[in-house]
């Protein structure tokens, strides 16, 4: 890479105090002379300070569900290493995927309290797709009742899971990303993986039919292995008031460690868009059609899912 | 002029009544203003007709058939207790006043329109979705507050009363909170102290009505009113945290079953006053509503959108922040050579 001559930073540090130094001797006031002296400092930093400046203003963009982009992009390297390291992610199909106009993406859902398999899937579409775009994925609504968890989520995309939410975000024109399994597919125990849960009632069908989206069927191996459930605890969960508490070989007996997902290798297919646009609003009323599609999305995914368990080999190594 | 529109406003000395009756004087179609309420309004009022009288008292059926009004707007619903109007008279005044008020109207064979200035409170504010509550999916939530089931009691009179006469139009307008320059509402206070107390952990989406756009709603539904509810709300959403931000007000957060004993502890000593109803569920887990039927159906377009209106209320500038003297946001902004 040839880069213009640039100075280092200490030096860049030093010029800029001296010429701080030099101005408050001519006069100045401390604040008009870090000012004047400033094109001392790098373009870049300039640029990060004033970046920074300006979200301390609260002048900084943020859409109506509160998905703030400069915070998922400075929340995304974290997610990166993940992606790249720990879980060692491959990603096949992703330009299925439609680079613009409304479409949802259906995927098998594990992995307990944290969707880390949603933010897998947005670290292969942002990582590998020709014209990357940030997708929405819906989050268990226990989630948005927390602290923290509440505020990160909505920052990244997440939205609380309602039909309602989904249907406007796809009347957007927005990625969709929904887990037909809900908490039946995150809550279900180590000996279960990869067998799909009931796909609720095909509610998502219906949102699919009614804004004219396609349905990218998405299966996600390696997600099930991150936290193998052997046993749930209802006290504990009651206790907590969380949809399920789950008992893992490290949790709860590590502590908050436990909490750590194991690192299993994961591989993520996008399958082909199952295109709905012969069909129309009037037949999401047509229970045929819906349970028709729902389990044709459901059979894609389990047998891709086979297909990657496969291909992946041995879980872990 | 004659054959103009006669419109009678309950609760004329509220801020939305004043404001209301000042920009229906103004009008060319409105041949007359009649107030309602148990004082005068703060301001004169030169074309307006003044009746003094308790919103709950029986006297209204009396009164409200003689002024020959065409069109009644409640604009007396109370959102917050204020001085002279307890907690605790609330209930009484929002419930049995509008009950009230809808037996007068049963009586004024001169009523053609039906106006409600009520809150979108209905609808709660939950972790949960929907994020942008549509006019039908009230309810969709255990009504949580006193105020909340207030609203929701008053909703359903109201809905009853529609039932029965269909040759009138009525019209719920599900206000979000307002906001603006000059208001002095609680949750303005609370947005206006110069360290706010928030709930460590969370931040809530927020759409607050700017005052300006809070009037004109009302006087567009006013003058021509559709039947049933509308949600009144800019366009947008905007965090609990960039509002303070754009503010620049400190943030002192607090876990969160410690805000509700901390506001009310330090709310009036801090000059916020105390917040009341659903305040804290709303600092909480925020609430968004759809407002395409006030676009599309009321055909009211709002001047400002979610941050426009709270972006508006910064550049006032009320109350006195903790922020040492320069800021450090705006110290930084020079030396990136970023103009403010």
């Amino acid at each position: 890479m040839s880069a213009p001559p640039t100075t280092s930073l200490p030096e860049a540090a030093s010029r800029f105090l001296r010429g701080v130094r030099t101005a408050i001797d001519g006069g100045l006031d401390p604040l008009a002379a870090a000012e004047a002296a400033s094109s001392e400092l790098p373009k870049s930093l300039r640029d990060a300070i004033g970046r920074m400046s300006q979200r301390m203003r609260g002048e900084y963009h943020e859409d109506e569900w509160g998905f703030d982009e400069e915070f998922a992009e400075a929340a995304y390297p974290f997610f990166e290493l993940l992606y790249d390291h720990w879980w060692r992610v491959e990603a096949d199909g992703v330009d299925n995927v439609p680079s613009h106009g409304r479409a949802m993406l259906v995927s098998n859902h594990a992995g307990s309290l944290f969707p880390f398999d949603a933010s897998m899937i947005t670290g292969a579409i942002m990582k590998r797709h020709a014209l990357p775009r940030w997708p929405r994925f819906m989050v268990l609504d226990w989630a948005f009742s927390l602290p923290f968890l509440s505020a990160f989520m909505r920052k990244v995309g997440g939205v609380p899971a309602s039909p309602h939410n989904a249907t406007r975000i796809l009347e957007q024109d927005g990625l969709m990303m929904v887990f037909p399994e809900g908490v039946k597919g995150t809550g279900k125990p180590f000996a279960e993986r990869y067998r799909l849960q009931r796909f609720g009632r095909g509610g998502f069908v219906e949102i699919a039919l009614r804004t004219g989206s396609p349905i990218v069927p998405v299966a996600v191996v390696g997600s099930e292995e991150i936290y193998p459930k052997i046993a749930d605890s209802a006290l504990l969960a009651r206790a907590v008031g969380a949809p399920f508490a789950p008992i893992t070989p490290t949790f709860p007996w590590l502590g908050v460690l436990g909490l750590i997902p194991l690192p299993s290798k994961w591989r993520i297919e996008f399958c082909d868009p199952i295109d709905l646009s012969g069909l129309g609003p009037d037949d999401a009323e047509d229970r045929r059609i819906v349970f028709e599609i729902s389990e044709q999305v459901r059979e894609t995914i389990q047998q891709k899912l086979y297909e990657n368990l496969v291909k992946r080999g041995s879980a872990f190594i | 002029m004659a054959g103009g529109r006669r419109i009678l406003i309950a609760g004329i000395a509220s801020h939305w009544g004043t404001e209301l009756a000042r920009a229906l004087e103004r009008h060319p179609l409105v041949e007359q203003v009649i107030g309602l309420d148990t004082v005068p309004p703060p301001i004169d009022l030169e074309r307006t007709e003044m009746l003094e009288v308790d919103i709950r008292s029986p006297a209204l059926a009396r009164l409200v058939p003689a002024t020959g009004a065409d069109t009644l707007v409640h604009a007396g619903i109370l959102l917050y207790p204020e001085a002279g109007k307890p907690a605790r008279a609330l209930h009484d005044i929002n419930v049995i006043g509008t009950l009230q008020l809808l037996a007068a109207c049963e009586r004024s064979p001169t009523i053609e329109r039906v106006v409600v200035r009520g809150s979108a409170a209905i609808y709660g504010c939950e972790p949960a979705g929907p994020s942008f509550f549509k006019e039908e999916m009230a309810r969709s939530f255990a009504l949580r507050t006193r105020f909340q089931r207030d609203i929701g009691e008053l909703e359903g009179y109201f809905e009853n009363f529609a039932r029965r006469h269909s040759d009138l139009t009525c019209c719920m307008l599900r206000y979000q909170p307002e906001i603006g320059p000059g208001l002095r509402t609680p949750l303005a206070r609370y947005l206006s102290l110069p360290a706010v107390p928030t709930q460590l952990g969370f931040d809530p989406r927020l759409q607050l009505v700017h005052a300006e756009d809070a009037t004109a709603a009302l006087l567009a539904a006013t003058l021509d009113p559709v039947p049933g509810a509308v949600n009144i709300a800019p366009s947008g959403s905007i965090s609990l945290s960039r509002a303070l931000r754009m503010g620049g007000r400190t943030q002192i957060p607090l876990p969160h079953p410690l805000f509700a004993p901390a506001m009310a502890r330090l709310g009036d000593r801090l000059g916020a006053g105390t917040l009341y109803g659903d305040a804290i569920r709303l600092l909480r887990f925020g609430r968004g509503v759809d407002n395409r039927r006030m676009r599309d159906e009321l055909g009211f377009r709002p001047r400002f959108d979610a941050t426009g209106a709270i972006r508006d209320f910064a550049r006032a500038g009320q109350g006195m922040r903790l922020a040492p003297a320069p800021g450090i946001a705006s110290v930084l902004g020079r030396v990136a050579g970023v103009s403010r």
